[in-house]
């Protein structure tokens, strides 16, 4: 399978994003933790069962988590309801105890629609503004700031009822960012986007991480992004950790090259075959073990000695996607 | 001489983090009552929204200034503080509520906007308490205003101090059971609107829920003889709609003018206890409804 | 050719869902792809019978008529085909296994609930089929909408944003499915945003924008044809600098970038530049470590496809 390679701002982005240009420091301590974390709902229904995580500083993607699960968490991080068992922390305060105060310092984008149509975006965002804490003028300002931010300044007095999928879901965005959040909780974003509206949204949303200084954390099912745009990744399945690590120690490389040439790959396996190199086909691409500098000569050989048109080699990186391909079972949340 | 060196600024147009004061909980609560309390009078709105609004504002004034010219003229007063118009009231205040208690609630619960509060350093109380205390201030100035009215077109014409005296100590009741009114009026059509997203359904509840009971009551009260009936039946015939439960605790509590809607005799402080159990009702209702409401 | 549209548009008044599509949709898995608005759920449901076209021809072949014949108002063609359309259309009241019986059973199934059951195994439901509707998660909504409609066998199945709201797990589930079910001859077509997944599943892509279509085929094959846009490679080697400077000297080579992570090659024939490489490295003596077209994803051609 051919990887998609429009990384476009993964490689400029630093793999810890510090402060944005003239932001106040912000600690580096995790920015969510849970410990034993158990939510049961009356009627036997376990959501989560002892998530122990921690959330890192960063861009981090939330993986996995279908249904009950992941708006479970999202409420008992917000302090709206209380697990039943274990503890969690956002910021460092507790949710059983601090709902307000994490409520303040924290920016949630919903994944659902909720947007009254008969108002404009200024207004809007305005009043939530108000909402956070903000006083009036402020509320003004930085709810057009925002919107300039995510890319609706032209648009921002048309009534919401008029704007495209992807502007509603910048409004969202923006409501969230208007009272200055320390922390983003964003709930598939990218949600009924088309591919250009999602390009636009995750650019969006690294440029946040990176530049604004802002933790953000997206709950995707698109590994794909996550792979783009996160720092981090955390992986639940049946409402406990699967695993959480750095995106980069999920695409390590896997000592595996990719050769993908445009005809002749049977040729030139069997010739690798010659020369010592046992490739394996995979669709379009052979894949060959590599078990040192050597093997790239004697790969290159093979194909400039067949003169064979070479279209592709590369270190095949892992993906996140393995991690849910070595269970058998599919998930019923 | 050497000419100055032609400069030039870029500033810096990235985000801007906020350092300075954040208000508190009693703050943002008080911007939501006055957001809806704005929404309630279809301010900020469009013109649609403030037909209702306004139609019923001046429909109500409207005896306060005929009463005004009749006085002028030399007549008495022709409404009593406590009950103004009474019929007027109740079917201005009907469709009031009826079409405004949507706009509060129903709206918000269509458009699943209700995470983006929750979600803000509010306690899941306050929205309801908000929306409760706007519509009430709405209700109030409903019916306030034209007893204000009532009572300046009143003493305008009037003939001495002690003529004003005799206005104002007759006024402060009637404002009084104004308020009564706003309190129970605001809580029954709030927690009716909410039970819907859709505001034609909501705005259909509350209307008809309104009526049917004001005309149970009065059909039962006619039906047992009519006010001025003692029987008991005309006596707690008024116990089964809240307006009528309102003019019985005015009344229970000393209220002078004519009771049109209820005449409870004894059986006052069972209209006074009524009129707790009720509201307390409706106010527990609508906390209950927007702490189960969950979407996400 | 399964299904095939020829000079197919569909308007609502003023509006233009559709406007002038001809089309050929064979066996295998097909992706319908598009922005938002562009008329693929319409042409969706005008291959599914549910609208007729406004002008032209539509019409399905299928086993038991190869000649070919149109969806619309032809209710026998629904043996062959199902739609699994893209909004919640589940009665949430019931079991899952009495949805997908009660479907059987209106397609005249000689056996339903054996069909039934052996459509819910298909897409791994089994364990939660007994629950109601209400309580699955978006993404168990779909996969019992898809074994509803699966469970008469069809030739073809038409599928409107289906992994919509899937986790990770149940999505490489689907995809499997639907790739078996493409090499077993079927006539799949299925809309999505995610092209990652589209370049994986489908040999080929149907673009649709502002009504049109705007490409059909390979999207490496159509990629090809862009020859407009020169192709971009990033090489990596042991020695960039002479690499880089043999590479300008070919004539398929436009321009080469030199920076510190490699090189940027642009060239203006893609199989020219191919057969050059390995050649061109083995006789410097130069160890190639990356060789990586950078606009060849579906991805790419999909924006190509948009913004011209």
């Amino acid at each position: 399978m051919t990887r998609s390679v429009m990384r476009w701002h993964r490689s400029t982005m630093p793999s810890n994003p510090g402060p944005g240009p003239g932001g106040p420091t912000r600690i580096a301590s995790p920015v969510i933790e849970t410990r034993a974390l158990t939510k049961v709902y009356p009627g036997n229904v376990t959501a989560l069962d002892g998530l122990t995580v921690s959330v890192a500083p960063g861009v981090t993607g939330l993986v996995g988590a279908n249904g009950a699960g992941k708006s479970t968490l999202i409420k008992i991080l917000l302090g709206l309801i209380p697990p039943s068992q274990g503890q969690a922390t956002v910021l460092g305060h507790d949710t059983r105890d601090s709902g307000e105060t994490i409520r303040a310092l924290l920016g949630y984008m919903p994944e659902h629609d909720c947007l009254p149509p008969d108002v404009t975006a200024t207004e809007f965002v305005t009043h939530l503004g108000r909402m956070s804490g903000l006083p009036p003028t402020v509320a003004k300002e930085r709810a057009a700031e925002s919107l300039r931010h995510v890319g609706l300044h032209e648009e921002r007095y048309r009534l919401i009822g008029t704007y495209s999928t992807g502007m509603k879901q910048r409004v969202k965005l923006a409501q969230a960012l208007v009272g200055d959040p320390r922390l983003l909780l964003l709930d598939e974003p990218t949600n009924g986007l088309d591919p250009a509206g999602r390009t636009a949204m995750l650019e969006l949303i690294g440029r946040i991480g990176a530049e604004f200084g802002i933790s953000i954390v997206v709950a995707s099912h698109l590994l794909g992004e996550i792979e783009r745009i996160c720092d981090h990744l955390v992986a639940i399945d049946a409402g406990r950790l699967l695993r959480a690590d750095s995106i980069t120690s999920f695409t390590m490389a896997s000592q595996v090259l990719a050769v993908e040439v445009e005809e002749g790959l049977a040729q030139l396996q069997a010739e690798l075959a010659v020369r010592g190199l046992t490739a394996t086909a995979q669709q379009r691409v052979l894949l060959v073990p590599l078990g040192g500098d050597d093997t790239y000569d004697v790969i290159r050989d093979a194909v400039a000695d067949l003169a064979l048109p070479l279209c592709r080699l590369e270190e095949r990186r892992h993906q996140v996607e393995e991690l849910f391909r070595d269970e058998g079972k599919v998930q019923h949340a | 001489m050497p000419e100055a060196q032609a400069t030039g600024v870029i500033h810096d147009l990235g985000y801007r983090s906020y350092d300075g004061p954040r208000l508190g909980r009693a703050q943002i609560v008080r911007a939501l009552i006055w957001h809806s309390f704005r929404s309630a009078w279809g301010i900020g709105r469009g013109i649609k929204a403030k037909i209702i609004p306004i139609l019923a504002f001046v429909a109500m004034c409207l005896p306060a200034i005929v009463n005004a010219f009749a006085v002028s003229q030399g007549n008495a007063r022709l409404f009593g503080y406590d009950v103004y118009d009474p019929q007027l009231r109740v079917v201005v205040l009907i469709i009031f509520i009826a079409a405004q208690a949507p706009e509060l609630v129903s709206r918000d619960l269509r458009s699943h906007v209700l995470p983006l509060y929750f979600s803000r350093p509010l306690r899941r109380d306050d929205y309801p308490l908000a929306k409760y205390i706007a519509l009430t201030l709405a209700c109030l100035v409903l019916i306030e205003v034209p007893l204000l009215l009532l009572y300046v077109g009143t003493i305008a014409s009037a003939k001495s101090g002690h003529d004003v005296w005799n206005q104002t100590k007759a006024l402060i009741p009637g404002l009084g059971v104004g308020l009564m009114w706003a309190v129970l009026v605001a809580a029954i059509g709030l927690v009716l609107a909410s039970l819907t997203g859709r505001r034609a359904y909501a705005t259909g509840i509350v209307a008809i829920a309104c009526f049917l009971t004001w005309i149970v009551s009065i059909v039962l009260i006619q039906a047992e003889g009519g006010i001025t009936s003692t029987s008991t039946g005309a006596r707690i015939g008024g116990l089964f709609s809240p307006f009528t439960i309102l003019d019985g605790v005015r009344i229970w509590l000393g209220g002078t003018s004519p009771g049109e809607d209820a005449n409870p005799g004894r059986f006052g402080p069972l209209y006074g206890v009524l009129f707790v159990i009720l509201l307390a009702a409706c106010l527990g209702g609508l906390a209950t409804r927007y702490r189960n409401v969950s979407r996400s | 050719m399964t299904i095939e549209l020829r000079n197919v548009s569909r308007w609502y008044g003023n509006v233009v869902a559709v406007n002038d599509v001809t089309m050929s949709i064979g066996p295998g898995v097909t992706g319908l792809l598009g922005p938002n608005g562009a008329g693929k759920s319409t042409i969706m449901h005008m291959i599914a019978g549910f609208l007729p076209p406004s002008r032209g021809e539509l019409t399905v072949a299928t086993a038991s008529d190869p000649a070919g014949r149109p969806s619309w108002r032809n209710p026998d063609i629904y043996r062959d085909m199902a739609l699994v359309p893209e909004r919640d259309s589940v009665y949430a009241f019931l079991t899952g296994t009495q949805f997908v019986t009660a479907t059987a059973k209106l397609h005249q199934l000689a056996d339903p609930d054996a069909a039934a059951v052996r459509a819910i195994a298909l897409l791994d439901m089994a364990d939660a089929a007994d629950r109601k509707v209400a309580t699955y998660s978006k993404g168990m909504r779909q996969r019992i909408k898809v074994a509803a409609a699966l469970v008469h066998d069809p030739e073809v199945l038409l599928l409107d944003e289906p992994f919509n709201g899937m986790d990770p797990r149940q999505r490489l589930h689907m995809m499997d499915l639907l790739d078996k079910l493409g090499s077993e001859g079927r006539t799949i077509v299925f809309s999505s945003h995610i092209l990652e997944e589209v370049e994986r599943l489908s040999g080929t892509i149907q673009v649709v924008v502002a009504g049109r279509l705007a490409a059909s085929g390979d999207f490496r094959a159509i990629r090809r044809l862009m020859t407009s846009r020169p192709h971009v490679f990033t090489v990596r080697s042991s020695d960039d600098r002479t690499l880089g400077a043999a590479l300008i000297g070919r004539p398929a080579v436009t321009a080469v970038d030199l920076s510190g992570t490699g090189l940027q090659v642009r060239t203006s024939d893609y199989g020219a530049f191919c057969r050059d490489i390995a050649v061109l490295a083995r006789d410097h003596g130069i160890r190639l470590r990356e060789v990586q077209p950078t606009d060849e994803s579906l991805e790419s051609v999909f924006a190509y496809l948009i913004a011209d």
